[in-house]
């Protein structure tokens, strides 16, 4: 049953929200989009229709937040503040109608990084979870942890420093290496300890893109098997019977046709991901 | 020690005095008069208007015009106009010793939040970071006179002050109507939770502005900090 963290939004449903809410969480440079980006396709090609969002992509203050961190002059509580009506306006608009049109939302951060955020910068950790309370929970977050040492490394030798990324507005008399360091490790410390308290699943973020990527589908896998198994089941099976009865035609046609009609090709993905052990026995094994 | 207490009680030498009430109760008159009175007293005092951070007032106005605003939004967004506000003009000038004085304050946000829906406890969360003002002034009006008055000085509602999100009525006269009587209830509530100083908005304004003054001067005296005008 969908729920949120205590309040409701007015007008909101959210009984009937039939999609899967994965969150994709981690500090800068721990390779969020980068797996967002594997994953969609991937997803899709196995039939999930996928929404992904993200931080400031609000139509409402998506460019307002921008403009206002180019003035480097943007207030803590008014930063806390502007990123949650941002996070609420892609809620409502956004995350929670395509959850009732049953896709898959990937979403690259989620109320956790800005709850880190703000919490590095002082605020009251109470205070910032009470806003958040209207928040839906996710079905999954996965932590993408890097240590600081490989984090370091990853940002600042890629795209180099960044005042907000810096933490630049929290350690103002350091220079930027320093506040970055600084900075970064306060945020690791809170994903940490919001790991233990919003049952995050961790995944090891210092290996490489593909081998990040394969535990990730391993895990999404796990957690849409449940719902999909029955559906796809059945659909394997109709799409072999259709390859396998006519089995003499196929061989005069020869591997052409078996190419052509795909269903073979789509049986042979679906059982060797193994994500259908009672499939994989029964029809392969 | 966290930054964000719930309506701390500051301890500038600065006063913060704000004014309350719904629309067409007169209110800013009221503070535009206190305003004039407290400069040829020689105070340092500064006015500061809901909804003009120079950050964030441009989103807002996005959100109203393409009526792009939910509840929710609504009242995070006017809570961002506010946090900055209060970052960089109420608490430093309260620090500086200056009398500043708000055209609307939370109170305005915990009563039309909570008429569009929003839960209470929620919304006066949201604004746990808020200074509490040493005098919250509510000029206190029937819906009828304030719609009156409104009709009298300009042509139509508008769309988010008459509740017309809400879909209360196609009518936006009977929507306002209804909103603001909403909003009335929310502000009778919080007379006591808050200690809000009620003003009868019924009377004249000459009558209003002197015990407005009588108040506020009582209050100032005891003041001694207070940063005065060269």
């Amino acid at each position: 049953m969908r729920e949120t963290y205590g309040k409701q939004l007015p007008g909101t449903k959210i009984s009937d929200l039939a999609g899967k809410l994965i969150v994709i969480e981690g500090t800068d440079g721990a390779g969020r989009s980068t797996q967002i980006d594997l994953l969609k396709p991937w997803l899709e090609e196995l039939g999930h229709a996928v929404v992904d969002t993200g931080m400031t992509r609000s139509p409402l203050a998506g460019d307002g937040i921008r403009r206002a961190k180019e003035t480097n002059n943007l207030g803590r509580v008014t930063q806390s503040l502007f990123y949650a009506t941002d996070f609420v306006d892609r809620l409502e608009n956004e995350i929670v109608p395509a959850l009732r049109a049953g896709f898959i939302v990937l979403t690259d951060r989620y109320i956790y990084s800005l709850m880190a955020r703000a919490i590095v910068r002082g605020m009251d950790p109470q205070w910032i979870r009470s806003i958040f309370r209207v928040a839906l929970k996710p079905d999954a977050v996965f932590y993408l942890r890097l240590g600081i040492d490989q984090l370091v490394p990853r940002v600042v030798f890629t795209r180099g420093f960044d005042y907000w990324e810096s933490g630049m507005d929290v350690y103002p008399n350091c220079d930027m290496y320093d506040s970055f360091c600084q900075y970064q490790a306060a945020l690791l410390e809170e994903f940490d300890r919001l790991s233990a308290e919003f049952n995050f699943e961790m995944v090891d973020a210092s290996a490489d893109a593909k081998t990040v990527c394969d535990q990730l589908k391993g895990k999404i896998l796990r957690l849409l098997e449940a719902d999909y198994r029955e559906s796809f089941l059945a659909q394997a099976a109709a799409e072999m019977a259709a390859v396998s009865a006519p089995a003499s035609v196929a061989e005069r046609a020869g591997p052409e046709w078996r190419k052509a009609s795909g269903a073979g090709e789509r049986f042979r993905q679906l059982a060797h991901l193994s994500l259908f052990p009672r499939l994989t026995r029964e029809r392969v094994g | 020690m966290p930054l964000v207490q719930r309506y701390g009680e500051h301890r500038y030498p600065g006063r913060l005095i704000v004014v309350e009430g719904i629309d067409g109760s007169g209110k800013s008159t009221q503070l535009s008069l206190l305003h004039k009175w407290l400069e040829s007293k020689r105070y340092g005092v500064v006015f500061s208007e809901w909804n003009s951070s120079p950050l964030v007032k441009d989103t807002t106005k996005l959100g109203k015009k393409k009526k792009m605003l939910t509840p929710a939004t609504f009242s995070l967004i006017h809570s961002t106009d506010f946090a900055d506000r209060t970052e960089r003009n109420i608490l430093p000038l309260l620090k500086a010793g200056a009398v500043v004085l708000c055209d609307r304050y939370i109170y305005t946000a915990f009563a039309r939040d909570v008429a569009r829906g929003m839960d209470r406890e929620w919304v006066r969360d949201l604004y746990g970071f808020a200074v509490k003002p040493a005098i919250a002034f509510y000029f206190r009006v029937p819906l009828e006179t304030a719609i009156h008055r409104l009709n009298d000085a300009r042509d139509g509602f508008k769309f988010y002050e008459a509740g017309l999100d809400l879909g209360l009525s196609e009518d936006a006269e009977e929507s306002f109507r209804m909103f603001q009587g909403r909003i009335l209830g929310e502000y009778e509530k919080m007379i006591p939770e808050f200690g809000l100083t009620v003003v009868d908005a019924t009377l004249p304004i000459e009558a209003q502005q002197a015990q407005v003054r009588q108040i506020v001067k009582s209050h100032l005296q005891k003041a001694t900090e207070l940063r005065m005008q060269p």
